[in-house]
């Protein structure tokens, strides 16, 4: 019988709940809905399993791989339609459950009444400020695209002043500079002719031995003599 | 060879039961311990050193809603005597109606491939795999509250949900680098 040694198949199993007068266990109306759900739950499995063999088809395990996670995705998407359509309908009914009671006179229709006030007053509240904020969020856009504006100008204007500062000095110096070269050879040559002159007064100076100390007039003549270089 | 047939019974009302199968038999007591503490539903637990169970047994034996098979992954006879035990389990079970339990995953002395092996034999049947820790009574404690999850699904007692599907949602699967070494 026993092919693999020792198997022992003990049980572990505390007290059962506490039992009522009778000694039935006493069962409420939530439990036996849910013995209820548990026992719908178990039916469903042993169908699913029952159908189980019925659509069957060969395939290689990889395509089936696919197809199960194709399934399990499109069982996802329908559990949440499903779920968020009893939320939806639940809600529905909580609002009618409200709307009932609002308008019964009870004091918990007053307190849900006192709520409701408050919540519509908040709501108006955060109307109103978002309007405020709508407001001061217009003006400050406007700000912006002024001083974006103003930023603007003033680039095109430095632009401009440097192009002025860098075109003024062509112009003007094409224009004198024939003057200034003409002026410059005259200089030179006035220069020459100064120099000779003044060579010629020193050697008639030396030559005849003028005494140029005495005459004030004659020194202060003699004495410039010295600023030019004395040239070859 | 007789089989364990998920559906051979019928089930029990406002209860669940669960076979915890352990070749040491060292976590098994604690943990059933700690799994009928649950007052919402009544709990059974069944414990097995290893399949196949005593035949005796078998008018007593309530319909079993969960396998769970625990093994310690220091010794290696554990994993190979839970690899034996799967053949006499009927192919419905493994549709959400079996668990694997590892301990000692954190024990220096478990080489990789052990745990590697236990991975791929629970991804390749499509069941979850939890990892318990039993030294502590806070460790046992948390097992049984994951089990139980497991168990009140596979027992039905959760609205919209078959074991079934509890299973695709907490199956084991694979990390794509399992065939290469690990840090150690």
């Amino acid at each position: 019988m026993d092919s693999s040694g020792e198997d022992i198949n003990d049980m572990v199993k505390k007290d059962d709940a506490p039992k009522g007068p009778s000694g039935q266990k006493e069962t409420s109306t939530a439990d036996m809905l849910r013995i209820k759900q548990q026992m719908s739950n178990q039916c469903f499995e042993m169908e699913v399993h029952l159908n189980a063999g019925k659509n069957r088809r060969s395939c290689s395990t990889s395509e089936a791989e696919r197809d199960y996670s194709d399934h399990i995705s499109e069982l996802e998407r329908v559990k949440t339609l499903r779920f968020n359509q009893t939320l939806a309908l639940h809600r529905m009914q909580m609002w009618h459950a409200m709307e009932e009671k609002i308008k019964t006179n009870d004091p918990e229709a007053d307190a849900l009444r006192a709520v409701n006030q408050r919540c519509m007053a908040l709501c108006c509240r955060i109307k109103q400020i978002q309007q405020e904020t709508r407001l001061l969020q217009d003006e400050i856009t406007e700000l912006q695209k002024k001083r974006l504006e103003m930023k603007r100008l003033t680039h095109e204007k430095m632009k401009e002043m440097e192009d002025l500062m860098s075109r003024k000095e062509h112009p003007d110096t094409e224009k004198y500079k024939a003057a200034l070269e003409k002026g410059q050879t005259n200089l030179e040559k006035y220069k020459k002719m100064s120099i000779m002159a003044q060579n010629v007064l020193r050697g008639l100076l030396l030559a005849c031995k003028i005494n140029w100390l005495d005459d004030p007039k004659l020194r202060h003549v003699a004495m410039t003599l010295e600023e030019f270089p004395i040239t070859d | 060879m007789s089989r364990l047939n998920p559906f051979a019974k019928l089930p029990g009302l406002n209860t669940a039961s669960v076979l915890l199968v352990e070749s040491e038999e060292h976590f098994q007591q604690s943990l059933a311990e700690a799994l009928v503490e649950e007052t919402s539903v009544t709990v059974n637990v069944r414990l097995a050193k290893s399949f196949p169970l005593p035949i005796e047994n078998d008018e007593s034996r309530p319909r079993i809603d969960l396998v769970v098979f625990i093994i310690n992954l220091t010794s290696e006879l554990s994993f190979q005597s839970a690899e034996a035990s799967l053949k006499y389990l009927e192919p419905g079970y493994f549709l959400g109606k079996v668990c694997f339990m590892v301990t000692n995953a954190r024990s220096s002395s478990v080489p990789a491939e052990r745990l590697d092996a236990v991975r791929r034999l629970a991804a390749s049947l499509h069941c979850p795999l939890l990892f318990a820790e039993e030294q502590t009574p806070q460790g046992v404690t948390n097992a049984a509250e994951r089990l139980l999850t497991i168990l009140k699904a596979a027992a039905g007692f959760v609205p919209f949900t078959t074991p079934l599907y509890l299973s695709n949602l907490t199956r084991c699967t694979l990390p794509p680098d399992i065939d290469q070494p690990s840090f150690d």
